[in-house]
């Protein structure tokens, strides 16, 4: 009898003291890993907003994991065969479908819930038609040009509000493309092999070369997705006139297309007058460097130009899916990502708001790590309100591996050794398989 | 007697007592090589044969990737060539230019330790650095190699920007890289016998006869082993292609290591990159062996057969 009470006292106390752990592992933080691409200054600063997150939220603490950006999709690739994904993160826009058909991205769908504003459609990835992540940023393709070699020339700037056709972009280059005697490429006595100042950049980084398919009337795929259509004669000229920048017009450097740093080889180097790029490159490579302003990309047909931008997304592979949703729900608030990534220039607001009513237009871009006001609001708020469509990535899957082709069969365009015809239509089949999955 | 037993005794014990440590130091070794080599190894050939795309479920496809690998996959056939024309290069290149290096080091030169080490930095460099400078010298519209040419008045050379240049420019990169032979060649060189070089100055040879018929053939196990392991780095290169040209232009600089990094990591396509290492493994096997069967012609030991 004496045993048995004993025994009792010792259930209840071993009782008592697992419900008592368990209290105290409840009040625990949770810990959640956010993955975000960039150097470890810029992780650092991102820390420093998931920090005053952390702070309002006691029951939740995050941890912020930098990946350098040409590394992201491999190291994201690997931990996810590691089954070791973060809880949450930054993706990378060319691979967002494809984690999303392996089941990797965690449901997202309420993440706007009852907001005042949503994003703006053209951001948002989907497949078969449901939107599987937001980005958040909004980035579009504009044209940069450097103001000096403007005032140097005698031109006028190229306007914000009426792109340039093509061919008026192609003249304009010309008379900005000097050699080293200071004739121009207009000049009969022009010595192309010592130019020291060139008209243009068009960035061949592949992806960004589907704006140029668009604006010349053709695309690179038909619109669900399904089909590859960048063997159009519009798309396969549009990719000819870029190229011929270089071979006919001498207006643009030499770039076999293997680097994604068109802006950094040309306006920030000040070698270069005039080039597109993204509009990221405003609060990232641009600040220091040279006097610029914006203007929309020319046109070939149609004005257009195309956004993009990294969506934060949940792995479902985390044991914290509802912590790191409530993060993500805090971080994508304009008024949290404010000072370091949206009143810097490196991301544009992705709520409707910001580009429709100009009293917040203004209280985002009215500062002076933008361009000209005029310029900048014509030129991108409006621009990217009014002619952006969204990156065949946001509703095409296997985009890596599309893209890495793509670069390998346009090799030979840019250095003329092969038309952009011989090239697309020799690739064709395998791109379309690509796009097949095969 | 007695003293020679217990001796033998003795020397018995000792060499059991050597045998064991023998084995128990080899262990962490065997272990390293089953673990981190054999093990992968089969389970890459193990995998070759499956679809899997890193997460879910293993599918068997028999010899499906293999099959598509040599009829229908874009850049493999060009890698193997271009990784051999590479290898080629880069590996008779940084033999001469290190052995010349070696030679001129082991001379009575001022400042000896000086220009050792000037020649043995860039292989401790990191490897971004490295390239990262090399891009700049070989930019096609302003680096410093075509500021020199069109000083020189000659045309401009797009160097990694050309695929007929970008695999010399990047095996040059290769060669200038190859310090650690330089110090292999160099410690070869000091072993090489002086007695031999006595013996034949008296008999009045010259200095190439004796560099041909003395320190050549000394120096041949040691030119046998750099040309060993510099054909199996070079062979497995990426670096470059990662860093500087992403395998172009076009498909010009695609080696079979980057063709594999890129299915198995961007893509996400590891069984199918299982099968292309595993070809490699093979392609890798046969230079070698090439290398080894050959090698009795040629390379000379003084140990004699043992």
């Amino acid at each position: 009898m004496k045993t048995n009470k004993l025994f009792f006292a010792l259930l209840i106390a071993v009782l008592l003291i697992s419900v008592a752990a368990s209290i105290v592992a409840a009040a625990e933080p949770v810990e959640i890993t956010y993955s975000y691409w960039g150097t470890p200054d810029e992780a650092a600063s991102v820390q420093a907003v998931a920090d005053r997150f952390n702070a309002e939220h006691p029951e939740i603490v995050v941890k912020v994991m930098a990946i350098p950006n040409e590394e992201y999709v491999t190291k994201l690739n690997t931990m996810a065969t590691a089954n070791e994904l973060p809880d949450c993160g930054i993706m990378n826009e060319a691979g967002v479908l494809d984690f999303a058909e392996k089941g990797l991205l965690a449901d997202v769908s309420d993440m706007y819930a009852g907001a005042d504003s949503m994003p703006l459609d053209s951001i948002t990835f989907k497949k078969d038609g449901k939107p599987v992540a937001y980005s958040a940023a909004n980035e579009i393709l504009i044209l940069y040009y450097n103001t000096d070699m403007f005032d140097a020339a005698g031109l006028p700037y190229p306007s914000a509000t009426e792109p340039m056709t093509w061919d008026e972009f192609v003249a304009t280059a010309k008379k900005l493309t000097l050699d080293k005697n200071g004739k121009n490429a207009d000049d009969p006595e022009f010595d192309a092999e010592n130019i020291v100042q060139y008209g243009a950049v068009v960035d061949n980084w592949t992806w960004q070369l589907e704006v140029w398919a668009l604006s010349n009337g053709g695309s690179w795929f038909n619109a669900d997705g399904t089909e590859v259509t960048i063997n159009s004669p519009e798309a396969i000229e549009s990719i000819q006139k870029v190229a011929d920048l270089y071979l006919v017009d001498k207006v643009m450097p030499y770039n076999a297309g293997l680097e994604d740093n068109g802006i950094q080889r040309s306006i920030v180097s000040g070698t270069v007058a005039m080039a597109t790029g993204g509009t990221w490159n405003v609060g990232t490579s641009l600040p220091g460097s040279v006097k610029y302003s914006v203007a929309p990309l020319p046109v070939m047909k149609k004005e257009v130009t195309i956004c993009t931008g990294g969506p934060q997304v949940i792995f479902s592979q985390s044991k914290h899916q509802a912590e790191a949703m409530e993060f993500i729900k805090w971080y994508t608030k304009e008024e949290n990502s404010w000072d370091n990534l949206i009143a810097t220039g490196i991301w544009m607001p992705i709520l409707e708001k910001y580009y429709t009513d100009e009293a917040l237009t203004k209280k985002w871009i009215d500062n002076p790590n933008f361009p000209k006001y005029e310029d900048y609001k014509a030129a991108v708020v409006d621009y990217a309100m009014n002619y952006a469509v969204s990156t065949s990535w946001y509703y095409t899957p296997h985009t890596n591996e599309f893209i890495e082709y793509l670069r390998s069969i346009l090799g030979p365009v840019w250095d003329g050794t092969q038309t952009a015809e011989e090239a697309i239509n020799g690739g064709y089949d395998y791109l379309s398989s690509i796009l097949a999955g095969e | 007697m007695e003293i020679d037993v217990r001796k033998k005794k003795a020397d018995h014990r000792l060499l059991d007592g050597e045998r064991k440590t023998a084995y128990l130091c080899l262990i962490p070794s065997c272990i390293g090589l089953i673990f981190l080599t054999y093990v992968p190894l089969i389970t890459v050939l193990i995998l070759s044969f499956f679809n899997w795309k890193g997460v879910g479920t293993l599918q068997w496809v028999g010899l499906t990737n293999y099959v598509r690998l040599f009829t229908k996959d874009p850049y493999f056939i060009d890698a193997i060539k271009v990784t051999v024309y590479f290898s080629v290069l880069a590996v008779f290149g940084s033999i001469l230019y290190s052995f010349a290096i070696a030679l001129l080091l082991n001379q009575k030169i001022p400042a000896r330790g000086f220009f050792r080490a000037i020649f043995y930095l860039p292989y401790v460099l990191p490897a971004m650095a490295v390239y990262l400078g090399w891009s700049w010298l070989y930019e096609s519209n302003w680096g410093l190699f075509n500021y020199i040419l069109s000083f020189l008045g000659i045309g401009k050379v797009k160097f990694i920007g050309s695929p007929t240049w970008v695999v010399p420019s990047l095996a040059l990169i290769a060669v200038w890289l190859s310090g650690n032979l330089i110090v292999i060649f160099l410690a070869g060189l000091q072993n090489v016998p002086r007695v031999y070089h006595e013996a034949a100055e008296m008999d009045g040879a010259s200095g190439w006869q004796r560099f041909r018929y003395i320190t050549i053939p000394c120096m041949t196990p040691i030119i046998f082993y750099n040309l060993l392991m510099s054909l199996i780095t070079n062979m497995q290169v990426v670096t470059p292609a990662l860093a500087l040209t992403q395998g172009g232009p076009g498909n010009s600089s695609r080696f079979i290591s980057y063709v594999m990094y890129t299915y198995a990591f961007k893509d996400a396509k590891l069984s199918y990159a299982c099968a292309i290492s595993f070809i490699f493994f093979l392609i890798i096997a046969v230079f070698t062996i090439i290398l080894f069967v050959t090698s009795g012609r040629w390379v000379f030991y003084q140990g004699g057969n043992d």
